[in-house]
């Protein structure tokens, strides 16, 4: 049998690591399939939900199991969501791992008969799933979605002309409004407006979007240089190995010095971002605290924290500026679809033999067996990568606003304020 | 970055190893990893896997199992750290701060029995004090304890002290207390006088001679902090005031703290508003907490004990708290300006959340064309003088500027 033509690869953070095992390293490595292929990934932080032609697996350390009957996932730590054609319910991460869907699940919703190709996890018909307790939470009717995606505290939608959305916990700027206050309703990015969206991605505690021209647009917080905006903690990090004398090891990264680049640490309104060369984006997805995107050329980039290795660039740094992952590059891949993980990146390439197909995203051999009634609904080529799937209970729980820095600072503690509110930052 | 060949310290013997490990539980089952609350599954197999390589080795784990040690612990520490990042901090669950100590503690186990410097197991402990939450009957300060007695902590590098001494911009006058705004001076009241004519009616002054017998009074100075915790990591803030854009926050060590912000002034740094003696608790010897504290209700266990500690010229914007204040005096000199809470509609705080408890004028300068109500407000003030403790009541707005390198402690009570 011909090697199929597409594969996944992934870089970062091992689910072997994650149960406390050797890993295997920062990657490259590349996903076990069968002979049909892996058609989508949704990564939590120790597994992994994958959409093979015999239909969903679950893949731990060690561990892979079947998810038979279900069409899209959305993991987490605490639960699993799936969805069927007429269900969607949530199982513990322990039973779900063990492929134990037969035990009661934690949380079950009927989904009432729909398109055959109904928007992507976590939307459901009137609402949205969260991987966490309540597990749904109802959308106000006014918003029309075609996607979602979760962060840690904030919640975004792209809706159906390309407007976005945001709302949720908002001290870091994530939601884009220009302020860090929080929000309990979906609110219009007002500064997107006019601007119409193709895919919006959430990371932990920032967003980013592309537009229907192929302009990527980042906000909120840039702790590790998840924005590709000037980073403060980076740059001294860069500094401190210089003085170390490794600067051999950051020539990549040209930066400007540490006292001439005016830092950012919250973008509290959406950014323009320049990347090399004028390139057009096509996907976007964010990890915990780094951002990937594929180009229309087909080139993998992306920035931020990579201590795991989940920039791929073949080391532990993080970076500010968008970096080209020379990996596919020069082994001849072809970025086709890029998924984050908290700490990984999974990207799905096209291999050198076989050229990329001029328009369909799967090809009659890529399709494989069909689940009996599942696979009407299952494979739809998503416009909207389903973003980084770990999210806060708050995303959804009704957020309580909250003390914000007063400028733009990440914030160890609030100023002059009540005892024992020492916060954290980004200290690596 | 420690200074060459000093503050990096010795690496580790097998002798510190034996007494580091005297600190921990003889068997592997009774350092039971217990957390006060629920955690993800996920992270209890780390914490096994990371006592596993602990309790491993018959005496010190090897090269490899501190390798591994310490990569667990860093694994704990980033998803915990995220999790220390989600929401409020007041709603961060104690379970995940523990989990962030368990982290900061497997690193510096490890970084011990790899006989590294030092410096970074203390910086570990040291974050794990900052951001976790006790575990192993505060196994991290015990720990701190051993290390720093192996380490030789910070001397005051000789070149900060002749660089300290360049041209200074002059600094603003300073400012003269008018006889109708100086806030009234005591002398060891009784609990009673100062209860009936200052706690209930909600009056701020001065006291004197309530502190002179503490034995900071005599022991602190900038070198003996340098002494006793140059190589603790502790908060500072940058900049002059915390609501400048600019303004930010840095973890650093003491005696780096000192050498950039103490002796040279190049800049604004300012060790605020920090538990210092949670952190290194000999400190809190030197130290009492007043008697008049008595007189809230309160347990003593709930005073907030914070230290202050700066350059000249370190700015507290006027702002208030929600507790009664002590503000203590150990050294240098401190100019206060207090209004009084019936004054607040006249100070216009800041109307976001976060600054909701700080006005936006800036007292010693203010802009009347934008805040024409401010001249409307009456202040008192005073120099607060080394021994001098300031009574501050609750929601009593103030404003705080150091005249001298000062050293301040507060007593937030109820």
């Amino acid at each position: 049998m011909a090697a199929p033509r597409r594969a996944w690869l992934v870089f970062g953070f091992s689910p072997e690591e994650a149960a406390g095992e050797p890993g295997p390293g920062p990657g490259p490595r590349r996903l076990e399939s069968g002979p049909e292929g892996i058609r989508r990934v949704w990564p939590a932080w120790s597994y992994v939900v994958v959409e093979t032609g015999a239909g969903l697996e679950v893949r731990s350390a060690g561990l892979r199991r079947g998810l038979p009957g279900w069409a899209e996932a959305l993991p987490s730590e605490t639960h699993l969501v799936l969805r069927g054609a007429a269900a969607a319910r949530a199982w513990p991460r322990a039973a779900a791992l063990r492929g134990a869907l037969r035990d009661g699940p934690s949380w079950s919703r009927d989904l009432p008969p729909g398109p055959r190709r109904p928007p992507p996890l976590p939307l459901l018909p009137g609402g949205f799933a969260t991987p966490r307790p309540p597990f749904f939470a109802a959308l106000p009717g006014g918003v029309r979605a075609r996607g979602l995606a979760l962060g840690y505290e904030h919640v975004l939608v792209l809706g159906a002309a390309g407007e976005t959305y945001a709302w949720g916990g908002g001290r870091h700027g994530q939601l884009g409004h220009g302020t860090l206050e929080s929000e309990l309703q979906p609110r219009l990015v007002e500064a997107l407006a006019g601007v119409p969206m193709q895919a919006v991605a959430a990371g932990g505690w920032h967003s980013a979007s592309v537009s229907e021209a192929g302009d990527l647009y980042v906000w909120g917080w840039n702790e590790s240089g998840q924005l590709a905006l000037p980073s403060k903690a980076l740059a001294e990090e860069r500094a401190q190995d210089e003085d170390a004398g490794h600067a051999e090891l950051t020539p990549r990264r040209e930066q400007p010095a540490a006292e001439d680049a005016a830092f950012i640490s919250i973008q509290a309104f959406p950014a323009l971002l320049d990347l090399p060369q004028d390139l057009e984006v096509s996907k976007v997805s964010c990890g915990s605290r780094h951002t990937a995107v594929v180009t229309r050329g087909g080139e993998l980039y992306t920035w931020g924290w990579g201590k795991y290795g989940q920039l791929g660039h073949e080391d532990n740094a993080s970076s500010d500026q968008p970096c080209r992952v020379e990996y596919l590059a020069a082994e001849g891949l072809r970025a086709e679809e890029v998924v984050c993980g908290p700490w990984t990146t999974y990207v799905c390439v096209l291999e050198p033999q076989s050229p990329p197909p001029a328009t369909a995203a799967y090809t009659e051999e890529d399709t494989g067996p069909t689940l009996p009634g599942e696979m009407g609904q299952a494979a739809p080529q998503d416009r909207i990568p389903p973003g980084l799937a770990t999210v806060n209970a708050g995303a959804a729980a009704g957020l309580v606003p909250d003390p914000a820095p007063a400028a733009a600072t990440q914030v160890l503690k609030p100023p002059r304020e009540e005892p024992n509110t020492l916060i954290t930052a980004a200290f690596p | 970055m420690a200074a060459p060949g000093g503050a990096e310290g010795p690496a580790a013997g097998p002798a510190l190893w034996a007494e580091v490990r005297a600190l921990l539980p003889d068997a592997e089952e009774g350092l039971t990893l217990a957390l006060s609350g629920e955690v993800e599954d996920c992270v209890l197999p780390l914490l096994r896997r990371a006592r596993g390589l602990l309790y491993g080795a018959a005496g010190r784990p090897g090269r490899p199992e501190a390798d591994a040690m310490r990569r667990l612990g860093d694994v704990l520490c980033d998803y915990s750290w995220e999790k220390l990042n989600v929401g409020p901090w007041r709603e961060v669950s104690k379970a995940w701060r523990q989990v962030y100590s368990y982290g900061c503690l497997f690193g510096a186990l490890a970084e011990v029995a790899a006989g590294r410097p030092l410096a970074s197991a203390v910086r570990l402990c040291d974050m794990g004090l900052l951001m976790g939450a006790c575990v192993l009957d505060n196994v991290l300060a015990r720990l701190v304890g051993v290390l720093q007695a192996h380490l030789p902590c910070g001397k005051r590098r000789a070149a900060a002290e002749g660089s300290a001494k360049r041209v200074r911009i002059d600094p603003p006058p300073v400012p003269a207390v008018q006889p109708e705004e100086a806030l009234p001076h005591l002398h060891c009241p009784s609990l009673e006088h100062f209860r009936d004519n200052y706690l209930i009616p909600q009056k701020p002054v001065v006291l004197e001679g309530i502190i002179d017998h503490w034995p900071c009074m005599k022991k602190w100075s900038v070198d003996y902090f340098c002494q006793v915790a140059g190589c603790r990591t502790v908060p500072v803030e940058l900049g002059t005031r915390y609501t400048d854009e600019e303004w930010s926050q840095k973890l650093m060590t003491v005696s780096d703290f000192i050498n950039q912000y103490i002796a040279n002034e190049n800049s604004v740094g300012y060790l605020a508003q920090h538990q210092l003696f949670d952190q290194i608790p000999e400190l809190k010897e030197d130290i009492s907490i007043p008697d008049y504290c008595c007189l809230g209700e309160g347990e003593e266990d709930d005073i907030t004990i914070n230290a202050w500690f700066g350059p000249e010229g370190t700015i507290s914007p006027l702002h208030q708290d929600p507790q009664q204040n002590f503000l203590a005096q150990v050294f240098g000199r401190k100019y206060i300006r207090l209004y009084s809470p019936e004054d607040s509609e006249n100070l216009y705080p800041h109307e976001s959340q976060i600054l909701h408890n700080t006005s936006q004028v800036d007292v010693e300068d203010p802009d009347l064309v934008k805040f024409p109500n401010f001249r409307k407000a009456v202040f008192q003030s005073c120099i607060l003088m080394p021994g001098q403790v300031l009574f501050i009541p609750v929601k009593y707005w103030h404003y705080v500027r150091s005249l001298d390198i000062s050293f301040s402690v507060s007593f937030w009570w109820s």
